[in-house]
């Protein structure tokens, strides 16, 4: 039995191969695609859209354990298409885009589920750091990097609706973040 | 009273659909004027979520009473000269038109505004246009527009009934009451 096990090592290390010689960074920002975020207003969805956010992403498939993935996300550039609501949304009840001007989110260790990764990360929130899971499925294409997923997570943890907006009758708690990206290799990061 | 429209008298049913909208029509006045006034927060949410939810119930009211006066046509108008009889069907053919014209520009605002309606939280209407700033303010003008129209056209129709009963004396008003007239 000795030689199939071998062969099947051998194997193996023939997979992983390719795989660590195309483990890269990659980066996008706004111009990769949306990030977005779906809320619910007296029992009706909307959505809306971060215009400025980065992104960082190590990723090595044969090594999932070790990727890292970044985003910072400028509050300010919180976008639902209507004037008034942006600006309470960037306002002090809100993301207080003045005072915290960036969320982020952290992630480090990727583990498959399905076809999709699930990654637990901190996000950093008005001030506030929270853990939440976040679900995205990976497609290459050609020199770029499809990354398309979401999370789930609840504004008032991290002080999200601040006064009346503490109440979640007319806006409520859950919200869905929602991205569709396509990345593209970071070749700064390439270099040791 | 019988379900169906009688020569002398409106039938039950559209009697009823009369005056629940007459009702609502007053909620929906006040709820606005609220919400007018209110600060954005949740309680100008909360109003302005009751006033499209009222408003679509108009709508869909209005569709059901469309359908029923196609289905049970209204009495004959009583004698009257005749610039009087073209007066009312004038200002009958612009109310049912304001009872359609003015929930779906208010909900052509709300998807415009990016903030869908739902109906009483039980399910979210489609967005009939996309977000437009301009356009929804356009609509806001509109919408008021149509508001001070129907509340003319509503002025001068309740100005005729009480007219007709208390000056002319013909009893036209327990045309759309369920009491008997004497």
């Amino acid at each position: 039995m000795a030689i199939p096990l071998r062969l099947k090592s051998c194997a193996v290390l023939m997979t992983l191969l390719p795989a660590i010689a195309t483990a890269a960074g990659w980066r996008g920002d706004q111009h990769s695609g949306a990030l977005q975020f779906t809320a619910t207003q007296a029992g009706a969805k909307f959505s809306g859209h971060f215009g400025e956010f980065k992104v960082k992403f190590d990723f090595d498939a044969a090594n999932p354990a070790k990727g890292v993935l970044d985003v910072a996300i400028a509050t300010a550039s919180a976008d639902t298409a209507d004037r008034e609501r942006d600006e309470l949304l960037h306002g002090r009840d809100f993301f207080w885009a003045e005072h915290f001007p960036q969320a982020t989110y952290h992630a480090e260790g990727f583990k498959p589920d399905g076809k999709a990764w699930v990654a637990i990360g901190q996000l950093t929130l008005r001030g506030v750091t929270q853990p939440v899971t976040v679900r995205f499925e990976l497609k290459p294409k050609q020199k770029r990097l499809g990354m398309k997923g979401g999370a789930a997570l609840r504004r008032l943890e991290f002080g999200v609706g601040q006064g009346d907006w503490t109440e979640t009758n007319w806006l409520a708690d859950p919200v869905d973040v929602a991205f569709d990206l396509s990345l593209q290799p970071d070749t700064a990061a390439a270099s040791p | 009273m019988t379900v169906r429209s009688k020569p002398a008298r409106y039938g039950s049913v559209a009697q009823a659909l009369h005056w629940v909208i007459v009702g609502l029509l007053i909620v929906q006045f006040t709820l606005a004027k609220v919400a007018d006034h209110l600060p954005l927060g949740p309680d100008k949410v909360g109003t302005l979520a009751r006033h499209k939810s009222v408003g679509i119930t108009i709508l869909m009211l209005a569709i059901l009473r469309l359908a029923w006066r196609l289905f049970d046509p209204p009495p004959p108008l009583p004698p009257m000269p005749r610039w009087q009889a073209t007066a009312a069907h004038v200002t009958h053919f612009a109310m049912y038109a304001l009872l359609f014209a003015m929930p779906l520009t208010g909900w052509m605002m709300s998807s415009a505004s990016n903030y869908p309606v739902s109906w009483f939280g039980i399910f979210q209407l489609p967005d009939l246009v996309g977000p437009d700033h301009d356009f929804k303010e356009a609509l806001e003008d509109i919408h008021e527009t149509f508001f001070n129209i129907l509340a003319t056209v509503a002025g001068l129709h309740i100005a005729a009934a009480l007219k007709h009963q208390f000056i002319d004396r013909d009893g036209l008003l327990f045309r759309m009451l369920p009491w008997r007239s004497r």
